[in-house]
């Protein structure tokens, strides 16, 4: 048929275009999981805008530098990563989280700052049967069949320090947290085991005492009542502006000589160079510290200063620790790595090396089982650095 | 033996320090309070972007501050030059809006509030900066047998000199005298040639240099930070609530309460503490609710 009329041709476009059309649709629509191209979907969910952008910009970083010093794959497998922002908490997660998993299908969700996220976004998870490998908040969760966390549980660095404490401050401790959810476990653990192996709080009741939060940005009048109290030494746990105001503060206090232990965050990235001489001599117990002496923390810590300035924190290595849980799952999820596979080789991973040491997820939380270390901020070269000084407990359960 | 000694002084010893912390809280809240008064009672403009001029002072000290006594000049004049100007665009905004229409004017402003934040923090990072002050105030000093902070306590004198020369600014001067008349009769200033624009402009550019030199100030005491635009835009219109409209030592009373409430109150009474202020606050609406509403309904 030498000429076809114009209708025809464009008849057989529109059949072409549709066909196309159909099997561009349906490679792009083949299920959560593996492409046939061999690579795979990733999601990663942070706060990149609002109140916790610092720490969500260190959780896309930490992910990043692992694939980037693993060429860019995971368990053989080119990854697509797929960042969305998590704002400041549910209202802003669920929607980033529902994109992620309804219309990207990534096969594995990772990141997650805020615990009230996490809780948003686990109902998500069981409708889309994908895990969720969390690198920050960890709420309390009645089902933790698809979640994991490469974190710590809010009660963990309290309990980690507690004996520490009691050997080594000779009389009461004050104990001082925010009022919200985070502060009550992270101090709970701290009391808890303080009371239990014979410590004495030095509150006037015997109970902790909280501030309003985040309305409190003077804490005289609690160092006021801390030295009334007669106490011998403080532990505490705040984050954020919060962390900065109590440090300068502090150490303009009545209370300055008085020692101060806290669970790590209270001295942790950005917030060290805001409190800056203040912060000087802080103890804090974290599972992590930049200077920690073992061949992947080395290597770690020489791929992250290539790119950023400072040293990597916690935040950053739990979302690298992420990357390796993730890289080690889908290797070993087989041909076809199915977010159930995936789900299900995370369960069987044992122990995994990592900058913080090795640990492992403990069958019942699914978040690790490690150990905690004793930090003291000092001078290191120019700058203030959380510097170990020693072992604290191996925690987890 | 610290111990020993806290637990041998009477009982109004450990209320000394938080009660001069009240003072310096206090008058902290007026400086940066008295801009809102200002607009508020003069003007007749509800400026809910007050906060983001505090703002504008604090991050500037954070900027500007290096340990030296001249950086605090510098950081003094820039903050009160970038906020007062700050004040005067908000002005320029609000010029269509009909003076004493509070919604639309709220409306405006918070939007305004909104947009500066971001930029704010655009410009300096999402983190709370560090604010260095001058390096002979950056210890600590002994108050009546305390450590105190000493930049606080320098703080008190300085605040408090602001508050005289404001109250002598608004006595004496001819701007005072003009701000006091478009009090008491707007309409009649403006038949004696005065346009009302330019009151409103110079008093919203007072206003701002006011909030930008207590956020210059006041910067190692409510730092500069993504919240810091709500906590002072929040504490100065508790100030308006407490303090009413009418006079300067009504504002004042009202900032230092708030300063004791804030400091002495939560150490007497800390597990009141989250609602200390606006039970206080709920308590004088209560009294007062009539002395406010009239002054309202009036204009």
């Amino acid at each position: 048929m030498p000429h076809t009329t114009p209708w025809h041709s464009r008849a057989l476009g529109a059949t072409l275009l549709a066909v196309v059309l159909t099997v561009g649709t349906a490679c792009g629509d083949d299920g959560p999981g593996p492409s046939a191209s061999g690579s795979i979907k990733v999601g990663l969910l942070a706060s990149l805008s609002g109140t916790y952008q610092s720490v969500g910009t260190e959780i896309r970083d930490g992910f990043q530098l692992y694939l980037d010093t693993h060429d860019g794959k995971l368990g053989g497998r080119r990854v697509d990563l797929v960042v969305a922002d998590e704002g400041n908490g549910a209202q802003t997660a669920v929607p980033a989280a529902t994109k992620l998993l309804k219309q990207d299908r990534v096969a594995a969700l990772t990141g997650i700052v805020g615990g009230g996220s996490v809780a948003g976004v686990t109902p998500l998870l069981e409708e889309t049967k994908v895990p969720l490998v969390g690198s920050n908040g960890r709420p309390e969760l009645k089902d933790v069949s698809r979640v994991w966390h490469t974190s710590y549980l809010s009660d963990e660095p309290g309990e980690a320090i507690a004996q520490h404490v009691r050997d080594t401050v000779q009389g009461s401790v004050y104990a001082i947290g925010p009022d919200y959810q985070g502060g009550w476990d992270e101090l709970r653990g701290f009391t808890d085991t303080f009371v239990k192996i014979g410590g004495k709080l030095a509150n006037s009741d015997g109970k902790t005492t909280f501030t309003p939060f985040p309305a409190t940005t003077n804490f005289t009048p609690y160092f006021a009542r801390i030295k009334a109290s007669g106490a011998a030494a403080v532990y505490t746990f705040y984050a954020g502006s919060a962390a900065v105001d109590f440090v300068k503060q502090y150490a303009q206090s009545e209370i300055k000589d008085v020692p101060l232990y806290a669970a790590g965050f209270l001295t942790e990235g950005g917030v060290l160079n805001a409190q800056g001489d203040a912060a000087r001599d802080i103890f804090s117990v974290l599972n992590y510290s930049p200077d920690l002496d073992n061949a992947e923390n080395r290597a770690f810590v020489a791929a992250w200063k290539a790119k950023h300035d400072g040293s990597p924190t916690t935040y950053a290595l739990a979302s690298y620790d992420a990357a390796a849980v993730l890289d080690r799952a889908i290797g070993a999820a087989g041909s076809d790595p199915t977010p159930e596979a995936i789900n299900t080789a995370i369960g069987q991973l044992g122990q995994i090396a990592s900058p913080r040491g090795t640990w492992q997820f403990s069958t019942t939380t699914h978040s690790p089982v490690q150990k905690w270390y004793l930090r003291q901020v000092r001078q290191d070269g120019r700058a203030l650095s959380n510097t170990v000084v020693g072992d604290l407990a191996t925690v987890g359960r | 033996m610290m111990a020993v000694v806290a637990a041998g002084t009477n009982r109004i010893d450990p209320y000394v320090i938080p009660a001069l912390d009240g003072v310096a809280y206090g008058l902290l809240v007026f400086v940066a309070a008295s801009g809102l008064v200002f607009c508020f009672g003069v003007a007749n403009i509800l400026n809910l972007a007050h906060g983001t001029l505090y703002a504008i002072g604090g991050y500037t000290a954070a900027a500007l501050l290096d340990g030296g006594w001249a950086s605090l000049a510098l950081a003094l004049a820039v903050g009160v030059l970038a906020a007062g100007a700050a004040g005067v665009l908000l002005a320029g905004l609000l010029t269509p809006v009909a003076t004493g229409n509070h919604l639309t004017q709220a409306l405006l402003t918070f939007g305004v509030a909104l947009a500066g934040g971001s930029l704010l923090v655009a410009g300096f990072g999402p983190d709370d900066p560090q604010v260095r002050v001058p390096a002979a105030l950056e210890g600590s000093v002994v108050v009546a047998g305390h450590r105190y902070a000493a930049y606080r306590l320098v703080f008190i004198v300085v605040a408090a000199a602001i508050a005289a020369a404001l109250y002598l600014v608004v006595r004496r001067t001819r701007a005072g005298m003009l701000v006091r008349a478009a009090v008491d009769d707007a309409e009649m200033v403006a038949c004696l040639g005065v346009s009302p624009a330019r009151i409103r402009a110079g008093v919203l550019a007072a206003a701002g240099a006011l909030a930008g030199a207590a956020g210059v100030l006041g910067a190692p005491i409510i730092g500069p930070g993504t919240d810091t635009a709500d906590t002072v835009l929040l504490l100065s219109l508790v100030v308006v609530v407490l303090g009413g409209l009418g006079s300067m030592a009504g504002t004042l009373l009202a900032a230092l309460a708030i300063g004791e409430i804030q400091t002495l109150g939560v150490a007497l009474l800390p597990s009141a503490a989250p609602f200390l202020l606006f039970a206080a606050m709920a308590a004088v609406l209560a009294v007062r609710a009539r002395g406010l509403a009239s002054r309202w309904g009036a204009t």
